[in-house]
């Protein structure tokens, strides 16, 4: 992987973190600066982890659903296919921002079907599926952890909100 | 070919970021980095109309269009609140809440706002679009109710209203004002438990926001106004097929009386507050608005006041109480 597209992965995540943190900034009133910033660096760390692992992912898949063991060495990112990811932000639009979201990944999967298909052998909807099915995963996954963190912290701000009464 | 470029390069990146900035007002609200503002430039009233010393016949609230980026300013140059003004003088009018900022931030006040004023000045009428985007938006309606509600709650108080006096508030509003106005009537109640009358102009809201809290909203409108229909389209909420909305609630509560001022336009030279339009009875488009607008505060009030205007169907092609038809204040629910 190149320089580029780490760094490329790194905005990425921390503007889909971005994307996800303000709106529960803004519905959770009194939140200190650094602790957004906290949020946003670990998030976008974490976001960047499951966006370098997509395309691995996909091909995992691929490979299961092959008989044969493809002979490319696997599915990377380019800096073109990660470039859209850094507007990941959008998810925080007013009003549009989930349908914009779902627009960009959408986008972006079927950028990644394309060299699938074409690493494999596979057909182009054959790929969109593993491509569609590695993203849909690794969203549930990283939705679980993050709903563990939640109610985690919640948990605690409960806890010490008891102890000082 | 050349539209599509500044299209791609110009206005879709402006939308973007503008989009993409719009929150931040609520966040900062919300995460308390800013206090709203509560004082007024000097030589501001905090309200107008009715002298302080004596309790007013209501106090009127006036919330303006997208247009609104000053303290003092409207679109119409203030145009109906001196129509209402002269008409009505037992009302104290208060013009100065800015419906597009939580943290009641002047937008021309900003010197970056006032630098694109005056070379791109449509980018202000978009910003204060964003934000009655960011006022629909389910994450982050509630704390934008909060923070209008609380700043139209502050106006009040400091204009001499006192909570629990029982003296109605009416919440005038145009335009986008509309989505501010149902979003602050559950704050303002709570602050002042005050009896509370919502009065659209061409209204684009949402339908979202809960309106059990007000006594009666009263929807002016026009079957010309193409942009309070496209909010009737664009809002699923708006939609009769969500029976359960806050907003089809408040219909089959009987809550929501339709006046038909045709034919108005929402805005240019033949809007509600035109005063250059001429109407067959020798009225000018905003004589027949504001006319209208005391008529119902007035009858809500228990005024017997006898107007021209009669209710029109609701969207579910029943009709609702009219003002003629509508009991005293005195013997209605609270």
């Amino acid at each position: 992987m190149s320089l580029v597209v780490v760094v490329l992965l790194v905005l990425a995540g921390v503007s889909e973190a971005a994307g996800r943190i303000l709106p529960l900034a803004v519905r959770r009133p009194g939140m200190p600066r650094t602790l957004v910033a906290g949020l946003l660096v670990a998030g976008g760390l974490v976001e960047s982890v499951v966006f370098a692992l997509w395309p691995l992912t996909a091909w995992t898949l691929a490979e299961l659903v092959l008989s044969s063991p493809p002979s490319a060495d696997g599915l990377v990112w380019t800096p073109g296919l990660a470039a859209p990811l850094v507007l990941a932000a959008v998810l925080a639009f007013p009003l549009l921002g989930p349908f914009l979201h779902l627009c960009l990944f959408v986008g972006v999967g079927a950028g990644l079907a394309g060299p699938l298909a074409a690493a494999t052998g596979l057909g182009w909807w054959s790929a969109v599926g593993c491509v569609a099915a590695a993203g849909a995963g690794l969203g549930v996954a990283v939705e679980a952890v993050r709903r563990l963190v939640v109610g985690l912290s919640a948990m605690e701000a409960r806890e010490s909100r008891e102890s000082i009464a | 070919m050349n539209g599509f470029v500044l299209w791609a390069f110009a206005i879709g990146p402006a939308l973007l970021a503008e989009a993409l900035l719009a929150r931040y007002e609520v966040l900062a609200y919300g995460a308390g980095w800013r206090s709203p503002t509560t004082v007024l430039p000097k030589g501001v009233p905090y309200a107008r109309g009715a002298a302080p010393d004596g309790p007013p016949g209501a106090y009127l609230v006036y919330l303006d269009g997208i247009g609104k980026r000053r303290v003092r300013d409207s679109r119409d140059g203030g145009q109906l609140v001196k129509a209402l003004l002269a008409r009505a003088p037992e009302l104290r009018v208060l013009g100065q809440v800015q419906p597009y900022s939580p943290l009641a931030d002047p937008l021309a006040d900003r010197p970056v706002w006032a630098w694109l004023q005056r070379r791109i000045g449509l980018l202000l009428f978009l910003h204060n679009v964003m934000q009655i985007f960011v006022a629909a938006d389910h994450r982050y309606r509630p704390l934008y109710n909060r923070a209008v509600g609380s700043q139209i709650a502050t106006q009040l108080r400091l204009a001499g209203y006192r909570p629990d006096s029982g003296i109605p508030v009416v919440l005038l509003s145009y335009s986008g004002g509309a989505q501010v106005a149902c979003g602050a009537v559950d704050e303002l109640h709570a602050q002042l438990r005050c009896p509370l009358l919502l009065i659209m102009l061409g209204g684009f809201h949402n339908g979202a926001n809960d309106l059990s809290r007000a006594q009666h909203v009263h929807r002016l409108t026009s079957a010309s106004d193409r942009i309070e229909r496209v909010g009737t389209w664009m809002f699923p909420q708006r939609w009769r097929l969500f029976r359960g909305s806050a907003w089809n609630r408040a219909w089959r509560a009987g809550k929501i009386t339709d006046h038909p001022l045709d034919p108005a336009t929402h805005v240019g030279p033949r809007s509600y507050i035109s005063p250059a339009a001429q109407l067959p009875d020798g009225r000018s488009h905003l004589d027949r608005t504001a006319d209208t607008v005391i008529a119902l505060i007035r009858a809500d009030r228990g005024a017997s006041v006898v107007t021209d205007d009669r209710p029109a169907p609701n969207h579910s092609g029943r009709r609702h109480r009219g003002m003629r038809r509508r009991r005293r204040v005195g013997s209605r629910r609270r």
